[in-house]
């Protein structure tokens, strides 16, 4: 699921600042660019990725992602800093499964209890369509998922794939061919079965709706699924031509281009979710049954454990319980939101106890009435308290699979200083001045959790870090910066683009540049909206930038494909290329 | 020129304004640096989604058509949909939804000054220097000194701990009507309202009020509205003060004192009229206070108001949506200007052109 880091904050249009995009004053130092073995590297530990997609080649690829990494963390074109740490805090009277490392807004609620009360109470930010294939943040996310279903899950956002409307599966030699099997008892919440026609339906709406905005999550690889399907002259999708064959009521086939290993990580996005065939209209030969405007947040249609009762915008949001439930039929009678993007209001709500599970805001937030341990998959869990009210809650912090990085156009920064920057580095102090403890450090892309050779390697992994693990390095920054010629004299100047919403990066720069002052490098922040710096990095315009990637499913590929040096093109983009705005391939060898 | 024909000239300028204002939006919005299809999709969509949704929502149009489109829909009030933060959603539904609470909210929020402020400025104006002058001049300036954002979350912390009983006992929530939360949005369903059908046409029939929910609901805007009003109850207050203190030393008054009228038709007929016309451009200028300051009550109280939806589309880059409330927003100022002008002419024969 994707959330949009961009977040909010921050009043008033975007200043101007974008558009008197500064000259490059070090265009003669780096116009020459060094060839680079790691680049190479890189790019060749993809290709093997992608030639090397059976199930029985892990091996293969667990080799590749390391080398990747590897090539990353040599050339430094991407620092990271740190993988998010989502809490949550809930009162004693509530009884709720843990959630996981991918996000609470897969919890389904059918196993959560409320001693006495039959609804369940909880906070949600805004948004506005209840449309599977329109959702993609957690806001929305966190209902649809209570509403429609997919085919399989990670149950409680937990990384361990389940099944959920799939009874079983089979692939073809060639692994191009998946067979899938549904349940043959799931009832849609008007009556009607659910049949592989529902399916192939929804599936269709994904490539061909006007409305979806994951199409490339069904049709493209390797972030997607890579479907077979005909383009029709202007790339859009032939109506009817995705390669999804209904063999009967609970059987169907579909067949990819390339083989996938990823393939039911991916299906259980809730994109993929089942809605019954004819029920909207946007796509051809289906007049359907509700135009597109109720559909997105009068009515919903789905196989899950509750049911819309009521979406006022803006202001809440109901689902009662299914009692026609194919699993386990809720406790609950309902599930009430009520939306509040104000962190002091939400807290107020919290406070009164009209919230069963919040958050806590950051200026609320005292980190010393804590007490928790940490289970095996690094979650902490314990109580928080005693609140304002008196009362003290139960406390869960998960390292979500995220993270958050810094990162370097190659083309603008030469390598010196980008090893420089991550030497005087100490993510310690990053994550406790910075960000008050509520983070976990990253030495790698890859979040620790989803390690491609597990918990050991990620171990040594750590103990490799050749900038100083927890440590400011400031005479390996020197060293660095004097072989190549930088020095207190001559300066290189090095700017930093970071956005307003996480004043937090704002401060690192900061830090940074105190850091690296006398040593031969001069930082200095350029402070921008999001969107604004995403466009500036996009046009190859920036230096050294902040931004995160949020995981949707735990899958290395899903993330690395953005590290590919060619795919870091940034005059390819935003069409051609879509990985980081790094500019890597110009340290490739036959680009060079 | 007479005071009718000042009026009309005052009407037909607010003309070329309000084009300007929409020439202004449609330049900050289409040409500034916010990408609303980044703002909607994120950073993991490819440049294929961005294109096909830049193409659904209009963008790869030449300016001036879009200049065109969005002229013509704006003066037929198709004010067209959100983009991001309600996307798909007709902006007049937003408005419909959002407008009612911000209503309610800006009634309290200038009422509460009127009835406070004004009466407080008068008896201070008409007891210069005693004691009860300096505390209503320095409480006022105290009040108005405190910003809305802070007196936001003072109001809220001291309230929610009241929750179950506070201090002395004392619990707003069970105080009067009770109430669950003291954030949220009013529901403003207080009024019941039927339909006769008399064959042509409808008519809508007020058939009931239900005092308990109308008790809620004030009670739920009351202290957001306090604080909305803050600055301008002080302002009144002060304004009122130096209004009545001018008034009450000029000749007429010694005139009307001389011919031995009594103190009260003194103050009433004379006084107060004539104290009443500084005043008039403070209250009308609160209105644009209001809008501005609701932004920042609307969202610290979680009210679903048209503020609260302005921040959200400002900060998400939903450009249709902020240019409609903007334009909205436009509007209702040109039209309290023009109130303005009325109530001038209405209060104060002088007012023209030339004399």
């Amino acid at each position: 699921m994707l959330a949009l880091l961009g977040g909010s904050a921050s009043v008033g249009l975007a200043g101007c600042s974008a558009l008197l995009s500064e000259e490059d004053e070090d265009e003669d130092e780096t116009s020459e660019y060094e060839v680079s073995d790691n680049a190479d590297k890189a790019q060749a530990a993809w290709e093997r990725v992608l030639a090397n997609t059976a199930p029985e080649d892990e091996a293969i690829r667990t080799d590749a992602y390391i080398e990747i990494e590897e090539a990353v963390r040599d050339d430094m074109v991407l620092l990271p800093l740190f993988h998010n740490q989502e809490e949550r805090f809930w009162y004693d009277h509530v009884d709720v499964p843990k959630t996981g490392s991918l996000g609470a807004h897969h919890q389904q609620h059918n196993h959560t209890d409320v001693d006495g009360d039959t609804e369940l109470n909880l906070i949600n930010s805004t948004f506005s369509e209840l449309d599977p294939i329109m959702s993609t943040d957690t806001a929305s996310g966190v209902v649809v998922n209570q509403i429609y279903e997919t085919l399989t899950q990670f149950p409680n956002g937990v990384a361990e794939l389940e099944n959920q409307l799939l009874e079983g599966v089979e692939t073809s030699d060639d692994g191009l061919t998946w067979t899938f099997t549904i349940r043959d008892d799931v009832q849609f919440h008007n009556g009607e079965d659910l049949t592989a026609d529902d399916f192939k339906y929804s599936f269709r709406r994904v490539a061909e709706s006007e409305y979806s905005e994951r199409a490339n999550f069904l049709l493209e690889t390797p972030l997607g699924l890579g479907i077979e399907y005909e383009e029709d002259d202007d790339g859009g999708v032939v109506p009817d031509s995705i390669a999804f064959e209904v063999i009967d009521d609970h059987t169907f086939e579909i067949t990819l281009r390339e083989p996938n290993p990823a393939v039911l990580d991916i299906l259980a996005y809730s994109a993929f979710a089942a809605i019954p065939e004819g029920y909207v209209g946007d796509i051809e030969g289906y007049d359907g049954e509700v135009d597109h405007q109720e559909f997105e947040t009068d009515v919903a249609n789905g196989t899950g454990p509750f049911e819309l009762d009521e979406f006022e915008l803006n202001e809440e949001v109901r689902v009662v319980r299914n009692d026609n439930y194919y699993g386990t039929v809720a406790t609950l009678e309902s599930v009430h939101w009520e939306i509040n993007e104000d962190p002091e209001s939400g807290f107020t709500y919290a406070m009164e106890r009209n919230a069963d599970i919040f958050g806590i805001p950051t200026a609320q937030y005292d980190p010393d009435l804590i007490d928790a341990e940490t289970d095996d998959s690094g979650r902490e869990s314990g109580t928080y308290g005693p609140l304002e009210n008196g009362d003290t809650v139960n406390y869960l912090a998960i390292p979500e699979l995220s993270t958050f990085y810094l990162a370097f156009n190659v083309s603008n920064v030469p390598r010196a200083v980008r090893q420089a920057v991550a030497y005087v580095t100490d993510h310690e102090e990053v994550i406790e001045d910075l960000f008050q403890g509520r983070g976990f450090k990253a030495y790698s892309f890859t979040p620790s959790g989803m390690w491609p050779s597990g918990q050991d390697g990620y171990e040594s992994w750590v103990d490799e870090w050749p900038y100083g693990v927890d440590e400011t390095d400031r005479d390996g920054a020197r060293d660095v910066l004097e072989e190549a010629g930088f020095t207190d004299d001559d300066p290189y100047e090095l700017t930093a683009s970071t956005y307003a919403s996480e004043p937090a990066f704002g401060e690192f720069a900061e830090l940074t540049r105190q850091k690296l002052s006398g040593l031969g490098v001069e930082v200095s922040n350029q402070e921008t909206e999001f969107a604004t710096m995403q466009n500036r990095a996009e046009d190859g315009d920036v230096e050294m930038y902040s931004l995160g990637w949020i995981w949707s499913w735990p899958n290395v590929t899903y993330g690395h494909f953005a590290l590919e040096p060619k795919n870091t093109d940034t005059s390819r983009m935003p069409n051609e290329a879509t990985g980081f705005y790094l500019d890597w391939h110009v340290n490739l060898e036959d680009e060079a | 020129m007479s005071r009718w024909r000042y009026f009309f000239k005052r009407l037909l300028l607010s003309v070329p304004v309000l084009f300007l204002t929409m020439t202004f939006i449609f330049v900050l919005l289409r040409m500034g640096p916010v990408d609303p299809v980044a703002a909607r999709l994120g950073p993991q969509a490819t440049g294929a989604e961005a294109e096909r949704m830049r193409e659904r929502l209009g963008l790869n149009d030449p300016l001036w058509e879009q200049y065109l489109d969005f002229v013509t829909s704006f003066l037929t009030f198709d004010l067209g949909q959100s983009w991001v933060v309600f996307s798909g959603t007709d902006v007049t539904t937003i408005v419909a939804i959002t407008g009612p609470p911000t209503l309610w909210l800006g009634f309290w929020a200038i009422l509460l000054p009127l009835f406070i402020g004004i009466p407080l400025g008068f008896y201070a104006g008409l007891r210069p220097n005693s004691g009860g002058d300096y505390l209503a001049s320095v409480s006022g300036i105290l009040w108005q000194a405190m910003p809305n954002f802070w007196l936001c979350i003072m109001i809220l912390a001291v309230l929610r701990q009241t929750h179950g009983g506070g201090w002395l006992g004392f619990d707003w929530y069970t105080f009067g009507p009770e109430i669950r939360s003291i954030t949220g949005t009013p529901d403003l369903a207080f009024l019941s309202i039927n339909s006769i059908e008399t064959g042509l046409i409808t008519v809508p029939l007020l058939t009931g009020v239900d005092w308990g929910a109308l008790a809620v609901d004030i009670k739920l805007i009351l202290p957001p509205a306090l604080v909305l009003g803050s600055a301008s109850m002080a302002a009144e207050l002060r304004i009122g003060r130096t209004a009545i203190l001018e008034t009450i030393n000029s000749n007429y008054v010694v005139t009307a004192k001389a011919k031995g009228l009594k103190d009260r038709v003194i103050i009433w007929k004379h006084v107060f009229r004539n104290a009443m016309i500084p005043l008039v451009p403070v209250i009308t200028n609160e209105a644009f206070l209001l809008i501005g300051g609701s932004v920042i009550v609307e969202s610290i109280f979680n009210i679903n108001g048209l503020g609260n939806a302005f921040f959200q589309a400002m900060t998400q880059g939903d450009l249709p949506l902020a240019g409609a409330l903007l334009f909205i927003f436009t509007l209702i100022i040109i039209f309290l200007n023009i109130l303005q002008d009325l109530l001038y002419t209405l209060i104060d024969p002088r007012v023209g052109y030339d004399r």
